[in-house]
């Protein structure tokens, strides 16, 4: 207690000045106390000071890093929940577009089926006709030569009956008979016959 | 009892006496700004390890402020409040190591609580102005004037000297209680004939430790709390809802 001296620096100036007159007398020792309740004005400025540095410091080495990094990730965290609930409805969106082409395609499909049945349906009315034309041309044909054919025949059946005729006549008759005049005979016979 | 041992003097302005507080605050400074590098050093997007624990102080820090002051003041007070606090803690806790807290110090203490007041007053003016800060002194009545200065006065007192007294008092009662155990141990141990074992204060063993959890630990956060609290309340308190949303 005898070293400590006695300084209450209430008063700023004459503290300190005591404050210094006190260290000169004692550099020897070099042990010196303030007042164990004292106000020491430059401690107070030190604390100011030192508080100043360390909330600059703290605020450059610990919170500004650590409120980043905190910030960082939570803007990560949002944006990652933002783009899977973009991608949720870019889906949804993609779903409703495909849907909506399937139903189209259907109905496009059924046009389709609809369209080929009736185009199908007209070409084959329509071959169906041409057939029609085409055989009723075929049996026209036909009857025509049919009627050709039985004229020639008849024609031919006229002068085979007709020579059958004379010969047969000749031979009844036997030599008495002009061929040539009864061949007329019978032709123009078997011709009244035929009208009839 | 003594006060803080001057270390050194700045040969400037006829001398500046450098105390033990103001050097011991200059160590604690220094292991907490190398902390902080060592905390947020290498940090990940993915936390782990010392990172989770900064993350968590830090985020606790933010949540106080913006609790007790509103979101307006985070971005000033919560690095201010968190470096006071840290700066408090530690600084009390230091008498752990045998170093002289700096809170056992009133000019520390004082300093801080007139920062504390000027950041109310100055809140106060900046979200009524001077004339609003004015009148809130003869609010409701003016016969309740000296009242209310005295009372705005009285706030960093009390609050320097709850903090002072706090870990000074714990200083010294361990101090007594050092004292009074060697002397029971010198008590004890005088039959045995032998200077050097007599002088052995075996009671120094323990007991102090235990009594250290409450003047130590227990206190030294308790009055950091109590210091960044009123700080923070009182600095909000002062100014207007606005200021408190940050518009």
């Amino acid at each position: 207690m005898e070293n400590n001296l006695e300084i209450v620096t209430i008063d700023t100036e004459i503290g300190t000045e005591q404050l210094t007159e006190t260290l000169t007398e004692t550099k020897v020792e070099d042990e010196s106390f303030l007042n164990f309740v004292t106000i020491d004005v430059w401690t107070l400025i030190f604390t100011w000071g030192n508080l100043l540095i360390l909330f600059l410091l703290m605020k450059k080495f610990l919170f500004k890093p650590v409120r980043k990094m905190m910030l960082d990730r939570e803007n990560e965290v949002k944006e990652l929940y933002d783009n899977a609930e973009r991608s949720k409805a870019d889906a949804a969106a993609i779903k409703a577009d495909y849907e909506s082409r399937l139903s189209n395609a259907k109905e496009e499909a059924e046009q389709i089926v609809k369209n080929a049945t009736r185009s199908a349906a007209l070409k084959s009315e329509e071959i169906i006709a041409e057939a029609h034309e085409t055989a009723s041309g075929i049996i026209a044909r036909a009857d025509k030569q049919i009627e050709a054919e039985k004229r020639n025949a008849e024609n031919e059946l006229k002068n085979e009956v007709s020579s059958l005729a004379v010969s047969i006549a000749s031979k009844v008759i036997e030599k008495e008979l002009d061929e040539k005049k009864h061949k007329e005979l019978i032709d123009s016979f078997i011709e009244k016959m035929g009208d009839a | 009892m003594n006060g803080p041992k001057i270390m050194f003097e700045i040969p400037i302005f006829g001398g500046i006496p450098v105390t033990e507080t103001v050097t011991n605050t200059w160590i604690i400074m220094a292991f907490i700004v190398l902390l902080s590098i060592w905390l947020t050093h290498d940090m990940k997007k993915v936390p782990s390890g010392k990172q989770v624990i900064a993350e968590k102080l830090v985020g606790m820090l933010y949540n106080m402020v913006e609790k007790n002051m509103g979101k307006g003041y985070v971005n000033f007070f919560a690095p201010y409040i968190g470096a006071l606090f840290t700066l408090s803690a530690l600084g009390s806790l230091s008498s752990l190591l045998g170093m002289r807290p700096l809170t056992a110090d009133f000019s520390t203490t004082l300093g801080w609580a007139l920062l504390s007041f000027m950041m109310i007053q100055g809140n106060n003016i900046r979200c009524n102005g001077i004339k609003g800060w004015l009148k809130g002194f003869i609010e409701p009545v003016p016969l309740l004037l000296p009242i209310n200065i005295i009372g705005e006065i009285a706030n960093p007192i009390s609050m320097s000297f709850r903090h002072f007294g706090n870990i000074a008092a714990g200083m010294v009662i361990t101090s007594l209680l050092y004292g009074a155990l060697a002397s029971l141990s010198a008590v004890v141990l005088q039959w045995i004939p032998n200077t050097f074992i007599n002088s052995i204060p075996i009671f120094q063993l323990g007991l102090p430790a235990i009594l250290s959890i409450y003047f130590d630990l227990f206190t030294s956060f308790l009055q950091a709390y109590i210091i960044c609290m009123l700080t923070m309340v009182f600095v909000a308190n002062a100014g207007s809802e606005e200021a408190a949303r940050g518009e």
